[in-house]
């Protein structure tokens, strides 16, 4: 399918009271997308929103919507609708009339929207409380409430401003469903913010991590997840192991005194990397005192349900260790990595390079 | 037993809130004008309050400036917290801060305050000045019951109305206001009752002609409240509970479900307010018209004469004649004593043309340069009817007559009940005050001079001496007499004689003849050792504007029959040969209580003005017989 281009920011920066929120931000967005924006908090994710969104102006660079430049378009003469942190119902006003507000500042007839409202509370599953008053409303329901009041309106993105914050876990897992189902059927492109990872992971077509107003990666769940493209997200997406590592050559690691294969090449030779290994890869094996390879001792063992999580100490280096095979605490274990599992990445010259690496790239 | 207590104690509560107001209820049906005295029901107050131009004028002036000093404060204080909410929280604070200071403020800073920056600015004292009083306090309040409304809410409630298409002024009116309202209303309430509740700030800032329903009471202090305002005091008081109890109701309801299409009574009462509080003003701006006239009255400024007269002391209708026969508009204004009156005119507040001060008050004014001498050629009534003896009298205080024409004059003297004292006790002399037979009994004048005038004269003094010796004789016989004192009062005297409460009193000779008429159990008499004749004048300020109208409208309160009009209505002594010779009642005409033969006493004496060192010392006598 070929994919058309929706909304584009170029060389977008922001800052508030002299401090940088947002720094040459680039970004594509296509059409039918669901988008997440995931980073930690004072990333600069809910700024690019509201950037898009028309409620902040960029100090520098441009929005592009459709090819149109909107970058000083108000809000009102936007086609988006928002779908707010905190719902930002009107309280003074009954679920029919929250819903039809936007209809109505269109000028759209009542017949319309009654059709609209009704269609509306259908997609959300609310049908039979167009009167009752919002604040009798569960926050689940509210939720509903505020995301059918955006979508009457046809926007051609909807953008949602960590929606689900406010909501219990159990709801919270349940309208992840519904959102997806919902952008299957609009056939809108969604733009979500959030700092949940596994949400993002959930829902996403694309990701966008970003920490410190620059992208870190750009990449599918499965991409974000499996090949970290530096330690931020690797940390920032799951748990992981990240170790200093060192290059011997092509398809050879060296870690913490080990050799380990890997299918790594391009790096050079000799040369200090960053290793990141999922801790559901690394595979342990009960050893004796005088076995060779990366052998440690279990010092911590705790049951999560579907796996052990355990702490390994080996090579100087804690290791976390995901798996459905328990080793008592004290256990002498030998650590084992597929080479496929092994993810390496260039080490950082600094901070900033950190930051900044990643971020010229547009998909 | 618990409960019973609780009940009781409830009960107390309730009773000692509402008994005040029960009580009012039942005097405004009372047909005695006496509040100590039950004369039969009757709803005459009630009409006749309806057929009182002042009242009337001070009911509009009083809801027009309540509404639209809400109103306006209002608006400006929803501006203000948008802007205030916008503000970096330092800011904001300090901006709260400043704005919550005023409501400290002790009212009568603010009202003094406000009548300086007026005058400094020249602005005339009037409605306008009022209004704009009352806009300034009512800020406060109205931000401070809006601002917790608007810093709860969330600012993407705004975002979320321009989200979805509106431009930022319809967000503001669908989304934001209706989300303040709640607190607008209240705030706009509060704002409300604060105004109509004000009289300090009020009474600094008004100006000749203008009166709220507060003000206008408290100009009726000294001839007693007239049974009128019990009857629209009540009136209010229903009015509002029964508002208070609809609002209650309807919010019960919308609280359960809200009907379909219909309208709460809470949503329709801004609208009603608003409808009902434009009528008034515009009624009070048109039709009573006294602000209206007086914005565009430049041009016929010259044709005015600015009045300032005790409450109640002159018949309306006089004012009408005169207005009807010289096209010479009267902007009346009323003072309740020489002391609020003085400063007024000291300061050129308002510019007053004709003032009616007691005796020992033009002394003062007279020594302070305040007055100017009378033009005796334009008053030829005042020359040919105004009798001699009192022109002698007057000449106490002002020498030569040259600055003031006696207006009403009266004795004080003894009210005794003629059933509670024995026939055989001589009550024509001021010693009977000292008689222990009648513990309890007596009421004294609450006013420094009058109480020591009936000590220094039983003493055989003057009762203007500055003599130290004789002021602390004086002084120890009223400490003599205290403990056979039921009360130091002033109004009170009247009431409680018409009541039977008390079997002698000191009293005015004005009041004594209204009290007899009560309770005909009552007689005045005139100690033989002499007593107080006091004489209220007609002065010109120096500052006047209108000399020539004030002259005119001067003499024309000297003619016999217009002298007449006002005796019957103030019913104290007029000085008025001429009309004294009209009076049709031969009993009046003869009274003894309000013409007694001057001749026959040898010590009337009139108060002069003593000096300000001399009236700080007889108020610490005055503080050392109260405390003593």
């Amino acid at each position: 399918m070929e994919r058309k281009e929706l909304i584009r920011l170029e060389h977008v920066s922001k800052a508030f009271d002299g401090q940088t929120v947002l720094d040459d931000l680039n970004l594509v967005i296509h059409e039918n997308e669901f988008v997440t924006l995931l980073g930690p908090s004072g990333c600069g994710k809910t700024t690019t929103l509201r950037i898009i969104g028309g409620f902040e102006k960029p100090d520098s660079g441009r929005v592009i919507l459709d090819g149109r430049d909107i970058t000083s378009l108000a809000p009102n003469k936007r086609p988006l609708n928002t779908v707010f942190q905190k719902y930002a119902l009107f309280t003074h006003m009954d679920v029919a009339e929250n819903i039809a507000f936007g209809l109505k500042i269109a000028g759209r007839d009542k017949a319309f929207i009654e059709d609209k409202i009704h269609y509306a509370l259908k997609l959300v599953n609310l049908e039979g409380l167009e009167h009752r008053s919002v604040s009798s409303l569960s926050g689940g329901q509210q939720q509903r409430v505020a995301i059918a009041r955006a979508i009457v309106n046809e926007p051609r993105i909807l953008l949602l401003d960590e929606p689900l914050g406010a909501l219990d876990l159990k709801l919270r897992q349940d309208m992840q469903y519904e959102l997806i189902r919902l952008k299957n059927e609009l056939g809108i492109t969604f733009i979500y913010v959030t700092h949940d990872q596994e949400e993002a992971l959930t829902m996403s077509d694309a990701i966008v991590v970003m920490n410190q107003g620059y992208i870190q990666q750009i990449g599918s769940p499965e991409d974000i997840y499996n090949e970290p493209e530096n330690a931020f997200v690797a940390d920032f997406i799951g748990d992981s192991n990240i170790i200093d590592g060192t290059m011997i050559r092509d398809r050879l690691v060296r870690i913490l005194g080990q050799e380990f294969p890997c299918v790594d090449t391009g790096f050079g030779t000799e040369q200090p990397v960053d290793i990141v290994i999922r801790p559901e890869d690394v595979e342990l094996t009960a050893a004796g005192e005088a076995d060779g390879g990366l052998t440690g001792e279990v010092t911590d063992v705790i049951f999560k349900g579907v796996h052990y999580e355990m702490c390994v100490m080996a090579g100087g280096f804690e290791w976390l260790v995901h798996s459905t095979r328990m080793f008592g605490e004290g256990t002498r274990v030998r650590i084992g990595v597929d080479p496929f599992n092994i993810q390496i990445m260039n080490k950082p010259a600094s901070e900033d390079e950190e930051a900044v690496s990643e971020n010229d790239q547009i998909r | 037993m618990t409960k019973f207590l609780k009940r009781v104690y409830i009960f107390l509560i309730v009773f000692f809130m509402y008994a005040p107001i029960a009580v009012m209820v039942v005097q405004s049906f009372n047909r005695s004008k006496s509040r100590g005295h039950w004369g039969g029901f009757t709803t005459q107050w009630y009409l006749s309050m309806f057929g009182d131009r002042s009242i009337m004028a001070a009911l509009r002036n009083t809801l027009s400036i309540a509404f639209l000093s809400s109103l306006i404060a209002t608006v400006i204080s929803v501006l203000a917290c948008l802007a205030i909410v916008q503000m970096k929280r330092r800011t904001r604070r300090a901006v709260m801060g400043v704005t919550n200071i005023p409501m400290l403020n002790a009212d009568i800073v603010t009202g003094i305050s406000m009548m300086l920056l007026f005058l400094s600015f020249g602005l005339k004292f009037g409605y306008g000045s009022i209004l704009i009083a009352h806009i300034t306090f009512n800020i406060p309040y109205v931000i401070l019951s809006i601002m917790p409304r608007l810093t709860a809410l969330d600012k993407s409630y705004f975002e979320a109305a321009l989200d979805l298409g509106a431009s930022p002024v319809r967000a503001f009116f669908r989304v934001v206001l209706p989300e303040l309202m709640p607190g607008v209303i209240s705030g706009m309430l509060m704002a409300f009752t604060m105004s109509i509740d004000d009289f300090i700030i009020t009474h600094f800032t008004k100006g000749a002609g203008v009166d709220t329903l507060s003000t206008k009471i408290y100009t009726e202090v000294r001839k007693g409240i007239k049974p009128e305002m019990y009857a629209l005091s009540t009136l209010i008081f229903v009015v509002i509970l029964i508002l208070l109890l609809l609002l209650n109701g309807s919010r019960s309801k919308a609280g359960r479900k809200k009907a379909p299409g219909g309208r709460s009574i809470l949503e329709i009462a801004p609208a009603a307010f608003l409808v009902a509080g434009l009528a008034v003003s515009a009624c009070s701006l048109t039709a009573c018209g006294s602000a209206g006239e007086e914005a565009g009255a430049e041009a016929s400024e010259s044709n005015v004469v600015y009045v300032y007269n005790w409450g109640e002391y002159i018949d309306p209708d006089v004012i009408e004649l005169f207005e009807e026969e010289t096209g010479i508009r009267v902007v009346y204004d009323e003072f309740e004593t020489n002391e609020i009156m003085y400063p007024r005119v000291a300061a050129g507040a308002s510019r007053y043309d004709l003032v009616c001060p007691s005796d020992y008050m033009i002394q003062k004014m007279i020594q302070n340069q305040l007055l100017q001498p009378l033009d005796w050629m334009l008053l030829p009534n005042a020359s040919g009817y105004i009798g001699e003896k009192y022109m002698a009298q007057a000449r106490s205080f002002d020498p030569g007559n040259r600055y003031s024409v006696p207006y009403c004059w009266g004795t004080v003297g003894i009210l005794y009940n003629k059933t509670l004292v024995d026939p055989e006790d001589d009550m024509e002399s001021w010693d009977i005050l000292w008689n222990p037979r009648y513990k309890d009994d007596i009421l004294m004048q609450d006013s420094v001079r009058d109480a020591f005038m009936v000590a220094l004269i039983r003493n055989g003094a003057d009762s203007n001496t500055t003599d130290p010796a004789e002021l602390e004789a004086a002084l120890s016989s009223l400490m003599e007499e205290k403990p056979l004192v039921q009360a130091y009062v002033i109004d009170e005297v009247r009431d409680k004689m018409i009541a039977g409460e008390a079997a002698i009193g000191v009293i005015y000779s004005g009041e004594a003849l209204y009290t007899q008429e009560e309770n005909p159990d009552l007689e005045y008499v005139i100690p033989r050792e002499g007593t107080n004749l006091w004489i209220d004048g007609w002065v010109i300020p120096a500052g006047a504007e209108h000399v020539e109208n004030a002259h005119r409208f001067l003499d024309f309160l000297c003619r016999p029959e217009i002298a007449l009009m006002n005796f019957d209505y103030i019913y104290y002594s007029t000085p008025n040969e001429g009309a004294h010779a009209l009076i049709e009642d031969e009993e009046v005409r003869n009274s003894p209580v309000l013409f007694p033969e001057l001749s026959q006493y040898d010590n009337l004496q009139t108060f002069t003005y003593l000096g300000e060192a001399m009236d700080r010392y007889y108020n610490d006598l005055w503080i050392r017989l109260k405390s003593y």
